[in-house]
C-alpha cells in the first residue's frame, strides 16, 4: 500500500471525528472541568477546588446508591448471565428449539421504558397481574406492594432486568456453543456422557472467554442502569433503590447543581473505567485461549 | 474481538442426526419446562394486548378474563389523539437519520484507518476506541449545557448528533476489522485501474462491508430507537418526543385510562416483535456482535 | 440469504427518513431554532383537566383572531416532570417559552434571580388587567416589590377530602378536634375501610400533608427556620410532631401502596371508594370533574392539634400563575395574551369547566361550591403555610419529604428519619 497523499485521509476521517469530538470528547473534558466548580447551569461559575468531591464522600444517599447498584449487579449476574448460560445450554442440547430462542430474546428488542411501564402494571398493587395471579392460585398471603416496599423493590427491578436480558446472554452463549467443533461433543456423547456432564465439563469451560466478556458487560452495564429504575421507582421508596445514575440526574436537573453533579459523574466514570481495567488485567492473567 | 456466525438450525439439527428417534420422557419434560418459561414472556404481552379491549372495571375485577367486546377504535385513539403516531414518526426520523449518518461517516473513517497511512491516525483511532468505553454519564451533563448554548435542545438535532456520535466508535471499530481482513490485492487492483480514493470507497469498500454494515445498522438503529435518558433531558416539546419519552408522557397523562394505556403499549411493542420474528437471526447476531465488540 | 433484503429495507428506510426530516426542517417543524421574527407565542404549563384544556384552547383562538398571523402554542406537561426536569430545560433550551406556569415562593424567587421573570406590573395596570381581579389576587405574585406573575389560582395545598357517601353510611361527620379525628380514623378502620388513600411516589403529596401537620405542632416560624436551614429539623419538637404520621402508618390507616403509586393513582383509589379520605389540595375538584364527575365529596381543613405551637387555623397554600419570560422578545404579545385571558367570558368559562378564577367576573359567576369555600378558606386564613417543595430549597424539601415517606412506609422511627434528613441538610451547607 502506498502512502496516501496529503489531505485525502483527513477528509475521510474528519466528518466522523468532528461529530464525535463535539458531542462526546469535548463534553467529557468539560464535565471534568465543571466538577471543580459550583454552577447552577446559567449563572456565573465559581471555582471550588475539590469541594464537590469531599461533599460526595459525605453524601450518604450517594454512597448508599453504590450499595444498591452492587446488589443489583450481583443479582443480575445470576439472573441474566447465569440464567442465560443455563438457557443456552438447554436450547443447544436439543433440536427444534428455535421457538424458545426467539421467545426469550423478544424483550431485548423493546425499549426499556416500555417494558418498565408494562411491568409497573404487572406489579401494580391494586390490579396487577402478579398479585391477581397469587390470589388466583391461593397464595394471597404472598401479595406485596412490590415496588413500594424497600425489601422487595430492588429485587423486583433485578428480576425484571433478568426477564429482559437473560435472553440476550443466552444468544451470546448459544452462538459460542455453536462454534465448538461438533466432533468433540459427538465423541463425548458416544462415550456415554450425559447432556448435563457435557454442558458442565465441556461446553462451559470452552466458552470461558465469552463468559468473562458477558460478566464484564453485565457489570459495567449494570452500574449504569437508569431507565428501569427511573420509571419503576425513581430511587424510591425513600432512596432505597437510588442508584448513581438516578441520583445524578436529580442533582443536575432537579436541583440545578451542575458542578456537584459533574463531580458525581466523574466518580462514576472512574469507577466504571477502573472495573474495566482491573477486569482486563485479571482476564489476561487467567486465560490465554479465547474461544 | 469475538464474532459469531449465525448458526442455522439445520446445522444444529444435524449434530443430533445420529440419535435414535422416538419420544423420551426427558424430552417431554424439557419441552414442558421450556414452554412454561416461555409463557413468562408471552403472558404479560398477551395480558397487555387483551387489556386494551377492557374497561377499567374489568381490568381491576377480572384480570385474566377475555375481553367481552373487541373495540379496535381504542388503538386509533391512542395513535391519533394520544399522539403515539407522532412519537413513532419522531422515533423513525431520529433513528433513520442517525443510522445513515453512522453508516456513512463510520465507513468513511474506517476505510481511512484501515487502508491509508496518515499522521495522527493512531491518536485518532485511540480516541474513537476510548468512545467505546466512555459511559453516557461521563459527558451528558456538559453536553446538555453545550446544546443549550447552541440552542439545539428541543430540536431533532439534539438527539441525532449524540446518537450518531455514540454509534461511531463501534461502527469504525467493526468496519475497520472487516476491512482489515480483506486481501489488499483488491484495493491495489482498483488503484492500478486508476480509481481514486472516493471511487474505491464507493465501488469497492461499500459493497464488501455490507455484512458489517448490517450489524452496525441493526445495533445503532435499536440503540437510537430505545434511547431514553438523552431524549428525556433534551426534548420537552411534545411534538418532537420519541417513543420511550412519549410513552412515559402518555402514561402519566392517561394514568387512569388503563385500556388506552395498554393500547399504546401494544402499539409500540407488537410491530417490534413482528420485525424481530421476521429477522430474528440477523437481529440477534447484530446485537450480540455489537455488544461484544 | 435475508441479508440483502434487510440491507435494501434499511437503505430505503434511511432515504425516506432523510426526505422527511429535510421537509420538516424547511417547514420549521421543530428542527429550526427560534428566530425572533417567528410569530408564535409559546406557553408552557402543567397539564390541566380535559375540560379546562378546552378553555385554554378558547383563549388561543380568541388571541389568534385578534392578532392575525400569530399562533399560540401550548406545551402541557405532567406536573412532576414539569416542575423538576421540564421547565428548567425548556427555559434554557431553544424555543424557550414566552409564558410559563410557576408556583409562588422560593421557586418564583429563583426565576427572578436567574433573569427569567419579567416585571409586568405596570403593563398589566396600563392594559386594565389588574383591575379585573379580586382584591388580594396579586398577593404572592411579587418579588422585591415587583409584580412578576399573573395569578391563576390560590391553591389550597392540603385539606382532607372525604367521600360523603361513606361518611353518611357510617354516620360520620367532619371532625373539629384532633381527638375526634383520631376516633374517626379508628371507626373507619373498624368498619373495614382504609381511612386514607394517597399516591406518594413523587414525595410531595404526603410531604405537603405532613408539612401542614408539622407546622401546626412546631409552629410556623420554627417550620420556616428549619426549612431555611436556620435551625435543626431533628429537635425533640420535630420528632414528637413526626409521630402523628407514624401513628397513621402504625394503625394501618393508609393504603399499603402509598409509596409505590403516583398522585393520580391515589386519587383513583379515593374516587373508586377504596378509601374514605385523601389529604390533598384544591385541584382535586378539577381532577374529579374530569374523571368521575358524579363522585360525592367534601373537605375539611386539618383539625386543631392540642398543644401545638402554631396557629391551629392555619391553611397550607400557594399562589400559582403565569410568568412572562424576561428573555422573550415577545413581552408585549404576552401582555396582550394576558388581557385576552383575563376577559370576563374566558374567566367564567374556566369556572364553568371546574377550574378556578381570581377575576371579579369569574368569582362572581358561581364557582363550584367546593372551590368557592376553598377560596374563602385561603382568603380568610389567619396564617398561610408554604408547602416544602414550592416555598423552600428543593433539596431541603426533598430531605423532609423523604423522611415523611419513610415514616409512612414504616421503615424508620421518627427520630431516625429526621436525623437522616438533618444529615442531608447539613451536607448542603
Amino acid at each position: 500500500m502506498k502512502p496516501n497523499r496529503g489531505w485525502t485521509p483527513y477528509l475521510f476521517v474528519l466528518p466522523a471525528f468532528l461529530v464525535f469530538a463535539v458531542a462526546i470528547l469535548l463534553p467529557v473534558l468539560a464535565t471534568f472541568g465543571l466538577s471543580f466548580t459550583r454552577w447552577d447551569g446559567s449563572g456565573p461559575l465559581k471555582f471550588k477546588g475539590i469541594a464537590n468531591y469531599t461533599r460526595a464522600l459525605h453524601d450518604s444517599v450517594y454512597i448508599s446508591s453504590y450499595w444498591h447498584v452492587l446488589i443489583y449487579v450481583v443479582a443480575t449476574i445470576v439472573l441474566e448471565v447465569l440464567l442465560g448460560l443455563l438457557l443456552a445450554g438447554a436450547v443447544s442440547a436439543r433440536p427444534g428449539t428455535t421457538f424458545y430462542r426467539v421467545a426469550f430474546f423478544i424483550p431485548v428488542m423493546l425499549p426499556l421504558v416500555v417494558i418498565a411501564v408494562l411491568w409497573s402494571f404487572v406489579l401494580n398493587p391494586d390490579f396487577g397481574l402478579l398479585n391477581a395471579g397469587l390470589d388466583a392460585v391461593g397464595l394471597g398471603g404472598w401479595k406485596r406492594v412490590w415496588l413500594g416496599d424497600p425489601n422487595t423493590a430492588l429485587l423486583a427491578i433485578s428480576v425484571i432486568s433478568g426477564w429482559i436480558f437473560a435472553g440476550f446472554y443466552m444468544a451470546i452463549f448459544y452462538a459460542g456453543f455453536a462454534r465448538i467443533p461438533k466432533d468433540i461433543i459427538e465423541s463425548a456423547r458416544l462415550d456415554g456422557a450425559g447432556e448435563w456432564t457435557i454442558f458442565r465439563r465441556m461446553k462451559v469451560p470452552l466458552v470461558r472467554g465469552i463468559t468473562e466478556i458477558a460478566v464484564l458487560l453485565c457489570v459495567t452495564g449494570g452500574i449504569q442502569v437508569f431507565d428501569l429504575v427511573f420509571v419503576l421507582t425513581n430511587g424510591g421508596p425513600y432512596n432505597t433503590t437510588e442508584v448513581p445514575t438516578t441520583y445524578l440526574v436529580k442533582t443536575v436537573f432537579r436541583d440545578q447543581d451542575v458542578g456537584y453533579g459533574s463531580a458525581l459523574a466523574v466518580i462514576l466514570t472512574v469507577v466504571i473505567a477502573l472495573i474495566g481495567l482491573l477486569y482486563s488485567r485479571l482476564r489476561r492473567k487467567t486465560s490465554d485461549v479465547e474461544f | 474481538m469475538a464474532t459469531f456466525d449465525a448458526v442455522s438450525n439445520s446445522d444444529a439439527a444435524q449434530s443430533f442426526a445420529g440419535r435414535k428417534k422416538g419420544v423420551r420422557p426427558s424430552d417431554v419434560l424439557f419441552h414442558v419446562v421450556m414452554t412454561i418459561y416461555a409463557m413468562l414472556f408471552f403472558l404479560p404481552l398477551l395480558w397487555m394486548a387483551m387489556s386494551s379491549f377492557k374497561t377499567n372495571g374489568q381490568i381491576f375485577q377480572s384480570p385474566f378474563a377475555l375481553p367481552t367486546s373487541w373495540d379496535w377504535s381504542v388503538f386509533a385513539t391512542a395513535w391519533a389523539d394520544g399522539g403515539i403516531g407522532q412519537y413513532a414518526v419522531n422515533s423513525f426520523i431520529v433513528t433513520a437519520v442517525s443510522m445513515v449518518a453512522i453508516l456513512g461517516l463510520g465507513s468513511m473513517a474506517a476505510f481511512a484507518f484501515s487502508r491509508m497511512k496518515f499522521r495522527g491516525s493512531g491518536l485518532l483511532l485511540t480516541l474513537f476506541t476510548l468512545g467505546l468505553l466512555l459511559p453516557i454519564q461521563s459527558y451528558f451533563i456538559a453536553q446538555n449545557s453545550l446544546f443549550e448554548y447552541l440552542h439545539l435542545k428541543d430540536t431533532r438535532w439534539a438527539l441525532i448528533i449524540p446518537y450518531t456520535a455514540m454509534g461511531l466508535p463501534l461502527a469504525i471499530w467493526l468496519l475497520k476489522a472487516y476491512l482489515d481482513s480483506l486481501p489488499k490485492e483488491l484495493f491495489e487492483a482498483a488503484r492500478i485501474d486508476g480509481a481514486g480514493d472516493l471511487r474505491i470507497y464507493w465501488s469497492v469498500v461499500l459493497p464488501l462491508v455490507r455484512s458489517g454494515m448490517a450489524t452496525v445498522a441493526i445495533f445503532s438503529a435499536l440503540a437510537a430507537w430505545n434511547e431514553f435518558l438523552l431524549a428525556l433531558l433534551y426534548i420537552q416539546n411534545d411534538e418532537l418526543k420519541t417513543i420511550p419519552v412519549g410513552l412515559l408522557a402518555f402514561s402519566t397523562k392517561y394514568i387512569t385510562d388503563y385500556h388506552l394505556l395498554f393500547a399504546a403499549l401494544t402499539i409500540v411493542t407488537i410491530p417490534m416483535i413482528v420485525i424481530y420474528v421476521l429477522f430474528h437471526r440477523r437481529i440477534a447476531q447484530g446485537l450480540t456482535e455489537g455488544s461484544l465488540k | 440469504m435475508r441479508l440483502s433484503r434487510l440491507a435494501s429495507v434499511v437503505a430505503a428506510l434511511g432515504a425516506s427518513a432523510l426526505l422527511i426530516s429535510g421537509c420538516s426542517s424547511s417547514s420549521g417543524g421543530g428542527t429550526t431554532s427560534a428566530s425572533p421574527s417567528d410569530q408564535v407565542l409559546r406557553i408552557a404549563m402543567t397539564e390541566p383537566g380535559a375540560d379546562v384544556v378546552k378553555v385554554w384552547q378558547q383563549v388561543k383562538s380568541e388571541y389568534e383572531a385578534a392578532h392575525p398571523g400569530w399562533t399560540v402554542q401550548y406545551n402541557f406537561q405532567n406536573d412532576d416532570i414539569y416542575s423538576t426536569v421540564g421547565l428548567p430545560s425548556l427555559l434554557s433550551g431553544g424555543n424557550a417559552p414566552d409564558i410559563y406556569f410557576e408556583w409562588s415562593g422560593n421557586r418564583l424567587q429563583t426565576r427572578v434571580a436567574d433573569g427569567y421573570a419579567a416585571s409586568i406590573g405596570d403593563q398589566l395596570k396600563a392594559k386594565g388587567v389588574t383591575d379585573k381581579y379580586v382584591d388580594g389576587a396579586f398577593g404572592g405574585t411579587t418579588v422585591d416589590g415587583k409584580t412578576v406573575m399573573l395569578p391563576l389560582a390560590k391553591d389550597v395545598s392540603n385539606v382532607i377530602w372525604y367521600n360523603k357517601d361513606i361518611f353518611a353510611k357510617l354516620g360520620l361527620t367532619a371532625p373539629t378536634t384532633w381527638a375526634e379525628f383520631d376516633a374517626l380514623n379508628a371507626k373507619l378502620k373498624a368498619a373495614g375501610i382504609t381511612p386514607y388513600a394517597m399516591g406518594n411516589k413523587d414525595l410531595w403529596p404526603a410531604g405537603n400533608w405532613n408539612a401542614h401537620v408539622l407546622s401546626r405542632i412546631v409552629g410556623e416560624q420554627a417550620y420556616a427556620d428549619a426549612l431555611n436551614m436556620k435551625s435543626p429539623i431533628d429537635s425533640a419538637d420535630w420528632v414528637a410532631a413526626m409521630d402523628k404520621m407514624k401513628q397513621i402508618h402504625d394503625s394501618g390507616w393508609i393504603n399499603d401502596s402509598v409509596n409505590s403509586i403516583s398522585d393520580n393513582e391515589g386519587y383513583t383509589l379515593f374516587f373508586t371508594g377504596k378509601a374514605a379520605m385523601t389529604p390533598i389540595g384544591s385541584w382535586l375538584v378539577d381532577v374529579r370533574n374530569g374523571q368521575s364527575p358524579n363522585f360525592n365529596m367534601d373537605w375539611f381543613n386539618l383539625p386543631p392539634i392540642d398543644g401545638g405551637k402554631g396557629n391551629q387555623q392555619s391553611v397550607m397554600g400557594v399562589s400559582t400563575g403565569l410568568v412572562v419570560n424576561a428573555k422573550s422578545a415577545k413581552i408585549d404579545q404576552a401582555i396582550d395574551y394576558f388581557s385576552v385571558l383575563s376577559g370576563d367570558d374566558i374567566q367564567k368559562a374556566f369556572v364553568k369547566a371546574g377550574g378556578s378564577s381570581l377575576s371579579k367576573a369569574g368569582a362572581a359567576s358561581g364557582l363550584n361550591p367546593l372551590s368557592e369555600r376553598l377560596l374563602k378558606l385561603i382568603e380568610t386564613a389567619p396564617e398561610i403555610v408554604s408547602p416544602p417543595d414550592t416555598g423552600y430549597n428543593l433539596k431541603v424539601a426533598d430531605a423532609l419529604n423523604t423522611a415523611t415517606s419513610a415514616i409512612l412506609g414504616g421503615a424508620m422511627s421518627s427520630q431516625d428519619a429526621l436525623t437522616q434528613a438533618q444529615q442531608k441538610i447539613d451536607a448542603l451547607k
